[in-house]
């Protein structure tokens, strides 16, 4: 795998069924654990991930208007703004945390969404090597 | 209830440095209402922190207990046992859970995980807003329930001052001015010629001017 870069997506259960395999043309370790609603996913969740090794951590919800549990996905995008104030006070990149809402059928934009974060995440290995 | 904030992370690791083994000590009372110290606040205080002395090659253990309340005794009685397990601390609860922790267990390190702020409702989600300043000498029966002290940056007990514009205060202008409310509401009542009366200079000594503040029940007091 390439740039030995891991991104953790945690996403709804309802949001996108792609898997693994879908993003393949995205040459990253990518570790998918699926939440029964995107309002389930916790900052702890985000902040255990980077722990654990990933480089990043892409959170996808529903799209605004579709969540199966209200306002779900909207929590799921606040979560993403704490996590990443969080890792702003212990001197990390707020950019390892990423949310994104994602259309239910549609993998394409998904894989979309995950190649634009990967090419972040690169840029700040790049940043980090040069230091 | 009693409103807290989490302090910043830089602070908390500071204190945190020295030590291995750490418990991160949440409450279930006014912290966990107002969301700054109940569970899912220490479980990410706890993650933040694994998280931060990962990264600074400097590992440390995290362990997480919530207690029902942090101001008695007796629910702080469970701290006794993790006294072998830990080198520190960090409690969620307000200045009085520390306060009584550093008092019942004098060995423990322990250091304040929230800043307490004030007594505030929660207006909305994700909103409190002050409404006393416990000052341990209530005069809101005669300001129809709202209060001066708490409410007017200036503490006025004969209001409103001349920074009252449009029902805001001059101090901040998203801020009501809390004598214009105070004068709508007795109007409203048909008591306005209560603020007639002049009140007079407020005794400060039950606001704690006269030092630590004890609150006794000899019929609850058992020998």
């Amino acid at each position: 795998m390439a740039q030995g870069l891991r991104i953790d997506i945690l996403c709804c259960n309802y949001t996108n069924l792609a898997e693994r395999e879908d993003f393949y043309e995205v040459p990253v370790e990518i570790e998918i654990k699926r939440f029964p609603c995107g309002g389930h996913i916790e900052v702890t969740d985000i902040l255990r991930a980077l722990r654990l090794g990933a480089s990043g951590v892409m959170v996808c919800a529903c799209e605004k208007g579709t969540c199966h549990n209200g306002k779900g996905n909207e929590r799921a995008e606040k979560k993403v703004l704490s996590a990443r104030n969080i890792l702003q006070e212990i001197g990390m990149e707020p950019e390892r945390i990423t949310f994104y809402f994602v259309p239910r059928l549609d993998a394409e934009s998904f894989v979309e969404d995950l190649k634009e974060f990967y090419k972040k995440l690169l840029e700040l290995k790049i940043k980090e090597r040069s230091r | 209830m009693i409103i807290a904030e989490r302090r910043p992370l830089p602070e908390i690791l500071a204190n945190l440095s020295p030590y291995k083994k750490i418990l991160v000590l949440g409450c279930r009372g006014c912290v966990a209402v107002c969301s700054a110290g109940g569970d899912r606040e220490v479980a990410i205080l706890a993650e933040a922190i694994r998280l931060a002395r990962e990264r600074q090659g400097s590992p440390v253990e995290v362990y997480e207990e919530i207690l029902i309340r942090q101001c008695d005794p007796e629910y702080l009685q469970p701290l006794a046992e993790w006294m072998s397990k830990i080198e520190a601390v960090v409690s969620m609860a307000c200045g009085v859970g520390v306060n009584l922790i550093a008092d019942l267990y004098p060995s423990l390190r322990v250091y304040p995980g929230v800043d307490t702020t004030f007594y505030g409702a929660n207006v909305a989600l994700g909103e409190w807003v002050e409404k006393c300043r416990g000052c341990g000498d209530c005069i809101i029966d005669q300001t129809a329930g709202l209060c001066p002290i708490a409410r007017c940056a200036k503490n006025l007990l004969n209001g409103p001052c001349g920074g009252s514009q449009g029902g805001k205060c001059e101090v901040r202008k998203d801020m009501p001015c809390v004598w214009h409310l105070i004068i709508d509401r007795l109007k409203e009542r048909g008591e306005l010629e209560r603020l007639l009366e002049i009140t007079p200079p407020k005794d400060w000594r039950p606001a704690g001017g006269d030092g630590l503040r004890v609150r006794k029940r000899p019929d609850l007091t058992l020998s």
